[in-house]
């Protein structure tokens, strides 16, 4: 979250993530190791939207660069949970972004050892796919293509919108041994920040 | 903040809180254990759990805090009962942290051991061999598929594009594959045949799996596909049939037998689960050490403030009875103990405050008895204190029990303190009431109930005449027997009784013997003249010392008479304000013109208070005291006569006390206390009426006087009232009104 200061221009906005906030509170509380800070593993290489048939589609390109620890819980069978969060916002002077939409996906990576394959699942629409490699893997889960987000019709023209999007990596999806862990150390705190452009309404 | 710890000390002293949040907190623990063993139903609330747990440490910790500072405070001040609440709360805490910190270590240690119990080096290789087992089975399978496909690679490699996809169709049903396309080395499939009419779309591999049959000539492996079970996939590279064209690649998928599938799928799950847990076995560890830590901490906090809690409400009542004891030690009877609890303690709290309830009741009892009693005998006192009749109250072994101020009044000694002495002891102190003593002594007996005495005392004040009625007081309940003697002055009245006599037979004697004096007086001259010449010589002067005699006496008898006469008269005396000074020095003036032997001293204290008085009998008072001492005086060669003059106060009122003192040969015994009355005289002539005439001046002005011998002679002391007002008010005699007289 204290990357979204980084990129995003809303800062003000209502935080979404409960479990974030009480993973920070849960963080400071425990005290156990230095209050991690956001490692820039997850990156947002590129993100455009386009208008297609009266729909805006999601277009982006993200790298994933995953630590050792993470590499090596994802070696031992242990599914990793990526989210992207996607935001369409309106920018108010005084007040928080009101915002329009918001939208969540959600993929599973898990390797399976028989096949030596990497399988990932998209968890919003069932959609399966074996890689024979991690980094073919990934560079699948960062190509987003066609990504329909919000209707035309839902926006007012003449309107000032944004969209933003964020990448990762969701430690309430770990094994509960595992998330204690993952609150407190920063090699699992991963996360793309936020990534914010202009809706382009034409 | 202050708000906070009230409230914070409230909830920490009221059960019903306490009690909810033993429950509380026990829940969220049950919670946190059920989400820590990766329940699903609470696998998601694990986080939310630790946070409460956290924030109930908080509170709990918060609650400690304020209760141990509030134990230190009350400690260092000494605060009652915080002594006895330190040492509870100590051994509970004891009593409590010991099994819990024990039961944790070995709990620990059981767990640990438990967990590591899981996992076992032959577990380990035999996951790991199923797993090898699986490969090679399938590896065995895929060589085959592979032999196949080469043979189908090589028929299709004269194939032309126009016949490429029937001849697909026909190969994939010849060889069993589930599908089977050919496309170009980046991904653009050429042709595609596939089992499954549905499937338009064929599945491609990655861009790895393409890559790797360009460089290798060919890929194989595994691809689970989905809701199709597990396939084997083959990848070849097509020889080129000229230079120009693209690289092209053989993609075939050959179904795994299902049996085999599913005994591979099951072997994989199981081989990935293992894996997992051997992977997240530290952290396991580390969670449920973290969880069992947390329940730790809690039971403890939990029983530290609970010991704090019981402590204090087991001390309370304790406390409650120091606080009442200490008030009762202080005097304090009246203190309300508040009953905090129903049990032992609270009785005992119940039944003090009873108690000090009937002492307090009692002590104001006899308070007010006390207080009664010492408002009667304060009445007495004042009764006693007012009477104008001495009392004196004596025990029957003759100790003073009371003595009023009249009785000291009568007597002329102060015997305020006298109460408790003995009787004999008062006449060894006081000698001026030895005449008194002696004469109560023989009535203070057993036998004798009621007396009546007349004791005549001499004092400083002169001589007094006392009657002394004594009773004897039969002993009464409380009151031991003894006697009651009362005192009155009966000086005066004696005195104005006997003046009162004397006045009349002055006033007769004036008058009878008066009267017949001139005749008397006339007929002598008459007889002397007529007869005188007529007879002769040696007759003549019998006649002539006869008749001559008649007249003198008959002239010192009017003198007497007149004396009398003027003792008998009531004068009017006119009261001025004088000073007394200056009328001596007047008086003596002529008496030291007058050619006595005597010489005078006067001596004058400053400053003295007017008097009022009247002159003119004041200088007949001087006279008659001084004429009457050089009368002592005569034939004395150095004859000295002392006036003193000077102030005196009695209570609240002044006096100017005049002293005359003689050094003759003073006064006899039986003369004293008779000096003022008339007619008493030592003096061979005069007519023993001066200092009865004196007595008489002084009591018209409200003054009192006294006789006493002195070592030197004798000093008559007259006393007059002074006048309180300033000196310059004083009339100045001037020497004309003392010649007057």
């Amino acid at each position: 979250m204290l990357a979204q200061t980084r990129h995003s221009p809303h800062l003000t906005r209502p935080l979404r993530h409960g479990g974030r906030l009480l993973g920070w509170l849960c963080a400071l509380l425990i005290c156990v190791a230095p209050v991690p800070t956001m490692a820039q593993s997850f990156s947002v290489e590129d993100a455009r939207t386009t208008l297609e048939d009266g729909v805006y589609r999601l277009d982006a390109h993200l790298n994933f660069d995953l630590p050792k620890k993470v590499l090596e819980a994802l070696d031992n069978g242990v599914p990793l949970t990526f989210a992207l969060d996607i935001e369409v916002h309106r920018p108010r002077r005084y007040l928080w972004d009101d915002s329009i939409a918001s939208l969540e996906q959600r993929t599973t990576l898990q390797y399976f050892a028989l096949s030596d394959q990497y399988l990932l699942r998209n968890l919003n629409s069932g959609f399966e796919a074996s890689y024979s490699t991690l980094a073919s893997a990934l560079r699948a889960l960062g190509d987003i293509r066609g990504l329909p987000i919000i209707d035309a019709k839902l926006l007012r023209p003449g309107k000032h919108y944004m969209v933003s999007i964020r990448s990762y990596l969701d430690l309430e999806s770990l094994p509960v041994p595992l998330r204690m862990r993952g609150y407190i150390s920063r090699d699992w705190w991963l996360t793309s920040g936020w990534y914010s452009w202009d809706l382009g309404m034409s | 903040m202050n708000t906070f710890i009230a409230w914070l000390r409230r909830i920490s002293t009221s059960f019903i809180p306490v009690a909810l949040m033993g429950i509380f907190m026990l829940g969220s623990l049950w919670l946190l254990s059920a989400a820590t063993e990766n329940s699903a139903q609470f696998g998601r609330l694990h986080l939310v759990l630790v946070v409460i747990n956290i924030l109930g440490l908080i509170v709990l910790t918060g609650l400690i805090g304020v209760s141990l500072l509030r134990l230190i405070h009350q400690y260092r001040r000494s605060a009652t009962g915080s002594r006895l609440t330190a040492r509870l709360v100590l051994i509970f805490v004891v009593m409590a942290v010991t099994p819990v910190s024990i039961v944790f270590y070995f709990s620990l240690g059981f767990m640990q051991q438990g967990i590591d119990s899981w996992f076992d080096v032959r577990i380990d290789s035999a996951m790991t061999e199923a797993l090898e087992l699986s490969k090679s089975a399938l590896d065995m399978r895929m060589r085959d598929k592979l032999k196949e496909s080469r043979e189908l690679a090589r028929q299709l490699q004269q194939t032309d594009d126009g016949t490429l996809l029937f001849r697909l169709n026909e190969l994939r049903e010849k060889s069993g594959a589930s599908e089977l396309l050919v496309a170009e080395a980046n991904g653009r499939v050429i042709a595609s045949s596939s089992a499954d009419p549905s499937t338009i779309i064929p599945s491609l591999p990655d861009e790895a799996v393409l890559q790797q049959a360009r460089d290798n000539k060919f890929y194989i492996g595994l691809a689970p596909l989905r809701d199709q079970g597990l396939h084997t996939r083959v990848a070849i590279s097509l020889e080129q049939t000229d230079a120009a064209s693209e690289a092209r690649i053989l993609i075939a998928l050959y179904p795994v037998s299902e049996r085999i599938s599913q005994m591979a799928e099951s072997v994989q799950a199981a081989y990935t689960k293992y894996k997992e847990l051997v992977y997240l076995r530290e952290p396991l560890k580390q969670t449920f050490a973290f969880t069992l830590f947390l329940i730790l901490l809690v039971t403890l906090l939990s029983a530290v403030w609970a010991a704090f809690f019981f402590a204090q409400r087991l001390v309370a009542p304790i406390r409650i009875l120091a606080i009442g004891t200490r008030a009762v030690a202080a005097g304090n009877y009246h203190k309300k103990l508040p009953v905090t609890s129903s049990d032992e303690l609270g009785s005992l709290v119940q039944s003090f405050s009873e108690m000090t309830q009937r002492i307090a009741e009692a002590q104001d009892q006899v308070m007010r008895s006390q207080r009664q009693a010492d408002r009667e005998r304060a009445y007495l006192r004042a009764v006693l204190g007012r009477l104008s009749s001495g009392v004196m109250t004596l025990d029957r072994d003759l100790t003073v029990r009371a003595v009023n101020a009249a009785a000291s009044h009568i007597l002329g000694v102060n015997l305020d303190c006298s109460a408790g002495r003995k009787l004999s002891k008062l006449e060894v102190d006081f000698p001026e009431v030895a005449q008194f003593v002696q004469t109560l002594l023989p009535h203070l007996n057993e036998t004798e109930t009621d007396w009546r005495e007349e004791v005549s005392l001499y004092g400083s004040g002169g001589h007094k005449i006392v009657t002394c009625h004594g009773t004897r007081l039969p002993g009464m309940e409380g009151i031991p027997a003894g006697y009651v003697v009362v005192l009155e002055d009966v000086t005066e009245l004696v005195q104005a009784q006997r003046d009162a006599a004397w006045g009349e037979v002055a006033r007769r004697l004036a008058h009878e013997i008066k009267n017949p004096l001139t005749p008397i007086q006339l007929s002598a001259e008459r007889l002397r003249r007529k007869y005188l010449g007529r007879m002769d010589a040696k007759d003549a002067e019998v006649l002539d010392r006869s008749t001559h005699t008649i007249v003198q006496q008959v002239q010192a008898l009017k003198e007497m008479v007149q004396a009398f006469s003027e003792y008998a008269r009531t004068p009017q005396i006119q009261l001025r304000a004088l000073s007394l000074g200056e009328l001596i020095r007047e008086v003596l003036d002529l008496y030291r013109g007058y050619g006595t032997q005597v010489s005078f001293r006067f001596e004058e204290q400053q400053n003295l208070p007017p008097v009022e008085a009247d002159p003119g009998r004041l200088r007949q008072l001087l006279h008659n005291l001084i004429r009457n001492a050089i009368d002592a005086l005569a034939g004395r060669g150095d004859a000295q006569i002392r006036i003193t003059l000077a102030s005196r106060k009695e209570g609240s009122k002044g006096f100017v006390e005049l002293a005359i003192e003689d050094n003759g040969q003073g006064i006899p015994d039986d003369m004293l206390d008779k000096l003022f009355e008339p007619y008493a005289t030592t003096k061979p002539r005069g007519t023993g009426l001066g200092l009865a005439v004196v007595k008489r001046i002084v009591e018209e002005h409200m003054g009192s006087l006294f006789a006493e011998n002195t070592p030197a002679g004798a000093r008559v002391v007259v006393s007059l009232p002074a006048l309180e007002q300033p000196a310059d008010n004083v009339t100045q005699l001037h020497p004309g009104q003392a010649k007057g007289r």
